[in-house]
């Protein structure tokens, strides 16, 4: 029987359920994230923890789009938490990838699906944009928190940083992915909700 | 006198249109957080951040409007204390003012948002905007289930609390996993039932969705989204070289 | 007019225990319009299922094979999209915490209507119309968040009601419902009745029902096993009901059980200065001076939806800490943190305090540290609750009731001598019920007090010797 490939009502609300499970872990870091010395740890921390729910949610991803959907709705809540326009793109262009890649294995590779998190994941380097794209500006703005104060940032994020980051939003989210399997095998699939 | 719901809808309207709260909160974001436009804009910028607290009061949350305004408050307190203070508190002292005075106003906008708006309301609002159910559905499903994850994280803890197992127990490096497996176990089950109540409710029908919830334009909406175009205005005379001060 | 023709049905999962039980088994039943229907039987009989094949979740949302032929009205629904069912039947279903989608109760009406893309005026007029014969004005314009059970089940049916279908299927609606919403609920359902509504109703707790139907169908796995109508349906003794493994049909609110509080040769726990109220209330939902509990027995709590009994819980095992109370026990004095490790709670949810991998893991991580021979006393523990055939099982795959009982197991090993049950055998079948019941005796055999919040008469009468009343 060919699978009907038009979301549905309950493929929505799935995309809900995991989209609210993931921005409420990504929410609880961020607070970390207030804290400049815990900026740069954001690409850690929120792939490798948002690598459990995001493996449950591609066990219930059968057609196309669901994965696309919920990086869109990432970059609107990010939008409407103040972060600005920058995570709207890298959201579309990382979603976009991460269902090629879930699709081209078929909605079922383990492997694909680590890959698909951790392009996903990437998504996560918008949020620095503000900082990179506009670098000269950024620091120019901050002249009245002092040398200290502005040599301190800078040394955390030199500009170079800016790949290093986006490198390490896709490795971290390997290893959540990784994560993620490792629990799905442990205790989701065990307890029926897989 | 029978209930009317038409008359409490009616009622229950905020003092602004929900798009065009979504409007200040990217406005804001871009000019106030984001620093748009450089110091050029800075008196702009000046007036965008008393808006919020303005739309506070109007609405009466008091509690939101002071805390918003003591935050604020600290924050130039550290950064006018600085100059008094020694090499390693000085510069906490700035990062935190840094932090507070940057965030503050981006935060108060975005809680007004929050505070202020049903889900109904959003949802709406986010239908008017032409957005696809695609999207508006899988929002409304996250807003109904931000209170309940909220209520299963507490009663996990309480639960560990009762067993015993604590961060620096014996086990802590499991902590995690004995939170977040149940966590997340409850909130797909609840999310189970949810979806089976509403598509026993005909939620996903393809005709198009009706909302009880009335929004609309008035003049307070339509002033303040001039006062967005004309920002966008200056900043684009700006980015094109003209020097209007 | 519902017609069920030769229907059999197996769950679509890969656990083989999900997949025996509640499947069907060549079951026919026509239900007539107008008719009003109960179906009952064991947990795990299909009772539920049969509603799912009804209102269509079988097959669309929960997958498996299907076989014969559903008709509503002539017409086959198998194939048809969820949203086309959704018409003709609305459902009531039995956690009132989890069955709706709106955070506001006014939304909430609306919702089926809105899904439909009826005009808003005409919504406006059935919400206000269904709102006047409910008699729920109160309720409306609330956060659904902060209403009592009873109330959100009200506004649940109140919403089939918007919606007008004219089959009304009610899955295990009075579950979570303390005695007065019981019955606010049976008369919602008269109300209905009267309309002319068909109406088929799942249930274990019978007894505000059973006055009221045309027919009962009694199901045992998987199979009609008995139908019962008029004067037989009348007629049957609570020797006959048992039998069938049915509950009581009468009903008796758990106020008015004749049970002593306190007597005069209990070993005695004494609370005092029990208050707490929710974070930004003024008002005190516990608020007890003084209390007197017997020691070593098992005393019933008992009180409307919403009266602070589960609060009271929370406090007495020391999980909320705003609440100051102390409680005097075997001469000492037991504080707030003290009491953490002298309680003990079954939480009404269970399956958000069990945390491993598997049964055995969960009783060995509640075993005190240095504990001579860990395995074996772990295992001894689970011998005596009957769940050493589930050794390996994950915990959150287990029954609702086998969850319970690992929860107790986790309790005694780790030596708690006070054990506080919240709502044990909300939904649970006659046999499951007097399980419960046998494994508290038990219990109280090998010396803990037992305290058990409950609206379940029969589980009073069962087992309980003490009641306090809220």
């Amino acid at each position: 029987m060919k699978q009907e490939n038009k979301l549905k009502g309950r493929d929505l609300i799935n995309v809900g359920i995991y989209t609210a499970i993931y921005f409420v872990i990504m929410l609880a870091v961020a607070m970390l994230g207030m804290i400049p010395i815990f900026l740069p740890l954001l690409s850690v921390i929120v792939p490798i923890l948002g690598g459990i729910p995001f493996m449950l949610f591609l066990t219930k991803v059968k057609k196309p789009g669901m994965i696309f959907i919920m990086a869109m709705i990432m970059g609107i809540m990010m939008l409407l938490t103040g972060m600005g326009p920058w995570p709207l793109l890298t959201c579309a262009v990382a979603g976009i990838l991460a269902e090629i890649i879930y699709r081209s294995g078929e909605y079922k590779s383990a492997k694909k699906a680590v890959l698909a998190y951790a392009v996903f994941s990437m998504w996560i380097w918008g949020n620095y944009l503000p900082l990179f794209t506009d670098y000269e500006g950024y620091f120019a703005q901050r002249e009245s928190y002092g040398q200290a104060y502005i040599e301190a940032v800078q040394k955390l994020m030199p500009l170079w940083m800016a790949p290093v980051l986006l490198a390490v939003c896709f490795v971290c989210g390997i290893l959540g992915g990784i994560l993620g399997r490792a629990l799905l095998k442990k205790h989701f699939e065990k307890a029926g909700i897989a | 006198m029978a209930y009317s719901s038409a008359a409490a809808q009616g009622k229950r309207k905020s003092f602004l249109d929900p798009r065009t709260k979504i409007a200040l909160v990217v406005i804001l974001a871009l000019f106030v957080l984001g620093s748009l436009g450089g110091p050029r804009m800075e008196p702009v910028k000046t007036g965008l951040s008393a808006l919020p607290f303005l739309l506070l009061l109007l609405e009466k949350q008091w509690r939101r409007f002071l805390r918003g305004l003591v935050m604020l408050e600290v924050g130039y307190g550290l950064l006018g204390a600085l100059p008094y203070l020694p090499g390693t508190l000085n510069f906490i002292a700035l990062m935190c003012g840094g932090i507070l005075t940057r965030f503050v106003v981006t935060i108060v906008m975005g809680e007004y948002l929050i505070s202020t708006t049903s889900v109904s309301e959003f949802i709406s609002a986010m239908e008017r905007l032409r957005m696809p159910q695609a999207i508006t559905i899988p929002m409304s499903v996250m807003f109904r289930l931000f209170p309940t994850i909220q209520a299963e994280w507490k009663s996990i803890r309480r639960a560990m609390g009762m067993r015993g197992i604590h961060l620096g127990g014996a086990r802590a490096g499991q902590v995690l996993e004995y939170q977040m497996v149940p966590m997340m176990t409850s909130s797909v089950r609840i999310g189970e039932d949810l979806s089976a109540s509403a598509l026993t409710r005909g939620l996903g029908a393809p005709v198009k969705r009706t909302n009880i919830c009335r929004i609309g334009f008035r003049a307070q909406d339509i002033v303040l989204l001039l006062l967005c175009l004309a920002v966008i205005i200056l900043w684009l005379i700006g980015f094109f070289g003209v020097n209007l001060w | 007019m519902v017609e069920i023709k030769n229907v059999s049905f197996r769950y679509g999962s890969d656990d083989a225990g999900v997949k025996a039980k509640n499947s069907l088994k060549a079951v026919s039943l026509t239900v007539s319009d107008g008719e009003f229907l109960l179906l009952t039987g064991p947990s795990g009989c299909g009772k539920t299922t049969i509603l799912r094949l009804i209102n269509g979740l079988i097959p669309a949302f929960y997958p498996g094979e299907l076989e014969g032929q559903i008709l509503i009205d002539g017409q086959d629904i198998s194939g048809r999209e969820l949203y086309d069912t959704a018409h003709r039947v609305g459902t009531v279903f039995q956690n009132p915490r989890t069955q709706f989608y709106n955070v506001d109760t006014t939304g909430e009406l609306a919702f089926g209507c809105e899904n439909r893309g009826i005009p808003e005026n005409e919504i406006y007029e059935r919400i206000d119309d269904t709102v006047s014969r409910f008699h729920i004005e109160s309720l409306m314009d609330r956060n659904i968040f902060h209403l009592s059970d009873g109330e959100k089940q009200k506004i649940a049916c109140a919403s089939v009601d918007v919606s007008g279908p004219g089959i009304i299927l009610l899955d295990e609606p009075s579950a979570n419902l303390d005695h007065a919403s019981t019955l606010a609920l049976r008369e919602l359902i008269l109300h209905w009745r009267k309309q002319g509504k068909t109406i088929i109703a799942a249930e274990h707790r019978i007894a505000y029902l059973w006055d009221i139907i045309d027919r009962a169908v009694i199901l045992r796995d998987g199979a009609i096993a008995r139908e019962l109508a008029g004067a037989e349906k009348d007629a049957l003794t609570p020797d006959e009901l048992t039998a069938l493994g049915l509950r009581s049909t009468v009903m008796e609110a758990p106020t008015d059980v004749q049970m002593p509080a306190f007597l005069a040769g209990d070993a005695l726990i004494r609370l005092r200065d029990f208050h707490f109220s929710y974070r930004g209330e003024t008002e005190n939902i516990v608020d007890i001076p003084s209390l007197d509990i017997a020691a070593g027995e098992i005393t019933a709590i008992v009180g409307a939806n919403g009266a602070g009994k589960t609060s009271f819980l929370y406090c007495l095992c020391g999980l909320e800490k705003r609440c100051k109370g102390v409680m005097e026990y075997k001469g000492a004095v037991y504080d707030r943190k003290a009491r953490k490790k002298l309680c003990f709670m079954v939480m009404q949810d269970t399956s958000n305090q069990l945390f491993t991998e598997s049964v055995l893991d969960e009783v060995l991580i509640s075993l005190p540290k240095n504990t001579e021979n860990e395995k074996d006393r772990a295992l001894e523990i689970l011998r005596e609750l009957d769940l050493d055939d589930y050794l390996e099982r994950h915990p959150q795959s287990l029954s609702g009731g086998q969850k319970q009982r690992l929860a107790i197991a986790c309790a005694l090993a780790s030596g708690r001598e006070i054990l506080l049950l919240d709502e044990p055998t909300s939904g649970l079948d006659h046999a499951h019920m007097m399980e419960t019941a046998a494994l508290l005796k038990q219990l109280r055999a090998m010396g803990t007090t037992i305290l058990v919040v409950t609206h379940d008469s029969e589980l009073i009468h069962a087992c309980c010797g003490r009641l306090i009343a809220f």
